[in-house]
């Protein structure tokens, strides 16, 4: 560890922050006026609808006028804590939810190193050809998957015609292991930007701090690289984790009968059940399980020892 | 399309509003303008491939000069709560199964039928299909059935029952439409239920099945395109499916059949209805009588092999084989269908929860 902090220590001497009292006086009135469009923002579209959101639940159902005042009931919660169907399916989708992150967090993370330290010059070059598939739509990214998965799919095909199997391999699509790979591919290059970021923050001179040190390769990117960008890997994992919890449409379409997630129970109740109430309520329980995983990881990894200068 | 055909209608739009305003103006012509120059908004919530122009063909030809706006939905549930969320849509198209409500919680209005110039074509047993506490809230346009499609190179044996959606021998390769109230109808049909009055007990049961039929269930269908491309691809041999994906499969060379079962078919009936507020009522009484005319339901009978309300349309068909797909010469055809009985908010709920805990049980 000596050398990891001492790398750690050498970058925090250079960027000590200005007084707190800068801040201070007539120019709190400006932070505030400024601060307000984004409260404002937030408010109503953010804080307002999840209101919305943890009242409806609290409906029994979709009769009657939908604003005026209703006589709440836990009848939801109550019926969820009985049917545990539902809960299971929220964990089982978690743990597609943490693997796919994990798996991608892993696949960006080189491909990030190369961008943010080895690319160079081409480093924007790189970066815009990697995020030239997200100028297609996102639908049309999962349909390829389908083209590539299916029994008749480009994979059955070269397997076929190369003589490696005998039948078409059905256990490719419709399953939660397409959901898996589809979910992999399609959040790699986002995943790849918070490292990428983290990346070009390490101080060349640290490295070369360590190298003087007669660490090897391998020795620096261990304790100095990858700890300095471990804020980006977490960043990483959890903006990929967060959304897939939730997530409905690539289950929809290459899911099958045993890919369905926990978001497409949610979506049903609201576009096929109209049952708003219930399907509230699921959200709401969603919510809260993934802000509480959120906080908890984040207090075990601590991440303002990486934040903080 | 609609892109670039609207600029130019814009503009013949303008300059006959001139026409029309200095004619007016010289006190020439009288209060009524003729239909090609009436001009107006009109919002239609729809199903996707609705708003081709070849569904509202008459009304096309009628009023030129009015081009609705078409929004979607994707299912039954989802018009049903954008209308009950104030959608401002001014005519809307629910199912069979889904009407009551719109009556119920005052979404829809009465329809004063004495406007609709089509209206003596249409059967009673259609009419019914809108009517509430004697009163016509919406008016009939398409029909069909729901039964089973099948690839007849895969599926060897002719299937006569609803009970092949559960058959072993064509695991991984059955589609389910993803729809709770469909389940419960084919599991009543099966085992001789009264759709209308299924106990706690029998739905427990009815879970149970689907919860076994799901191991053998490739993917549920939500969409019809998802249906065709799966017997498209081989992935499906035998699905939950309406006429619309045969007629569409068979036309690809697909060599697909349309099951008989012998519990019988179900059919649908697919209405429209006015939005109780309007403030185009006169434009949407027009549009939904001209939904009822013959080259619109000509071309809904020859694209999606879906009936049209209007008799003088279906006496019309030529192609035997779509004579007797309706069984047009059947004068008691209507009698024998099993239709879709008007689901209760509590059977919409229940259902639909049941379905969502079989999907989530896997």
């Amino acid at each position: 560890m000596a050398a990891s902090g001492a790398a750690l220590d050498k970058p925090r001497s250079g960027r000590r922050r200005p007084p707190r009292d800068g801040v201070v006086g007539g120019r709190r009135g400006t932070f505030w006026a400024m601060l307000l469009p984004v409260v404002g923002f937030l408010a109503i579209f953010l804080v307002l609808p999840l209101v919305m959101m943890a009242a409806l639940s609290t409906r029994l159902d979709l009769r009657g006028p939908l604003l005026e005042p209703w006589a709440p009931t836990l009848e939801h919660y109550i019926s969820l804590a009985e049917t545990p169907i539902y809960l299971r399916l929220l964990l089982t989708s978690a743990g597609i939810a943490a693997l796919v992150a994990a798996l991608t967090t892993i696949l960006a993370y080189p491909l990030a190193y190369f961008l943010g330290l080895r690319a160079g010059r081409r480093a924007a070059v790189l970066l815009i050809l990697l995020l030239v598939p997200f100028w297609t739509s996102y639908l049309l990214r999962v349909m390829a998957w389908k083209l590539m998965l299916g029994e008749e799919g480009v994979i059955n095909s070269v397997l076929l015609t190369t003589g490696a199997i005998g039948e078409p391999l059905s256990a490719l699509l419709y399953n939660r292991f397409a959901v898996s790979v589809t979910l992999v591919y399609v959040w790699i290059p986002f995943a790849a930007l918070p490292i990428i970021a983290a990346l070009q923050r390490v101080d060349p001179a640290v490295l070369d701090a360590a190298a003087d040190l007669y660490a090897s390769p391998a020795q620096q990117f261990r304790r100095v690289t990858l700890p300095l960008s471990l804020p980006g890997v977490i960043a990483a994992f959890f903006l990929v984790f967060i959304p897939t919890v939730g997530e409905y449409v690539t289950p929809l379409m290459v899911g099958g009968t045993s890919g369905t997630m926990y978001g497409n129970i949610i979506q049903d109740f609201f576009t096929k059940a109209a049952n708003w109430p219930f399907g509230s309520m699921l959200s709401v329980i969603m919510l809260v399980a993934t802000l509480a995983v959120a906080i908890l990881a984040l207090r075990a990894v601590d991440i303002r020892r990486f934040v903080e200068p | 399309m609609s892109g670039s055909g609207s600029r130019p209608g814009r503009r013949r739009v303008a300059l006959l509003a001139t026409v029309a305003f200095v004619a007016a103006a010289c006190g020439g012509i009288g209060a009524t303008p003729a239909p090609a120059d009436l001009t107006g908004e009109l919002t239609v919530l729809d199903w996707a491939g609705y708003d081709d122009p070849l569904y509202w063909q008459d009304f096309k030809d009628t009023y030129p000069n009015v081009v609705p706006s078409f929004e979607f939905g994707g299912s039954d549930g989802d018009i049903y709560g954008k209308m009950k969320a104030g959608d401002q849509a001014d005519v809307f198209h629910p199912y069979t199964g889904w009407i009551q409500f719109y009556v119920d919680e005052g979404i829809a209005q009465e329809i004063d039928t004495s406007k609709l110039t089509n209206w003596d074509k249409v059967p009673e047993d259609f009419k019914a299909v809108g009517q509430f506490d004697g009163k016509q809230y919406c008016v009939p346009f398409d029909w069909g059935f729901s039964s089973i499609l099948y690839n007849t190179e895969k599926v060897t044996t002719p299937v006569d029952s609803w009970a092949a959606l559960m058959d072993p021998q064509y695991a991984e390769h059955i589609s389910m439409w993803d729809d709770g109230p469909s389940a419960v109808t084919v599991s009543s049909y099966i085992h001789d239920y009264d759709e209308t009055n299924i106990t706690d007990e029998q739905l427990a049961d009815i879970k149970q099945e689907w919860t076994d039929q799901a191991k053998l269930n490739k993917a549920y269908w939500v969409g019809e395109p998802d249906l065709v491309s799966m017997f498209q691809n081989g992935d499906a041999w035998l699905a939950y499916a309406w006429q619309g994906a045969y007629a569409t499969l068979l036309g690809e060379g697909v060599p697909v059949a349309y099951a008989d079962p012998k519990e019988g078919r179900n059919s649908w009936v697919g209405v429209y209805c006015i939005r109780k507020d309007t403030p185009n009522l006169d434009l949407a009484m027009k549009f939904i009588d001209a939904k009822l005319g013959q080259k619109t339901g000509e071309n809904l009978v020859a694209n999606f092999y879906y009936g049209h309300a209007n008799q003088d349309v279906m006496n019309g068909i030529t192609d035997e084989t779509l004579r007797e797909a309706f069984s047009v010469d059947d004068p008691t055809i209507l009698e024998k269908t099993n239709f879709t009985p008007n689901l209760t908010a509590e059977q919409r709920d229940a259902w639909t929860a049941m379905w969502n805990e079989v999907k989530a049980s896997q």
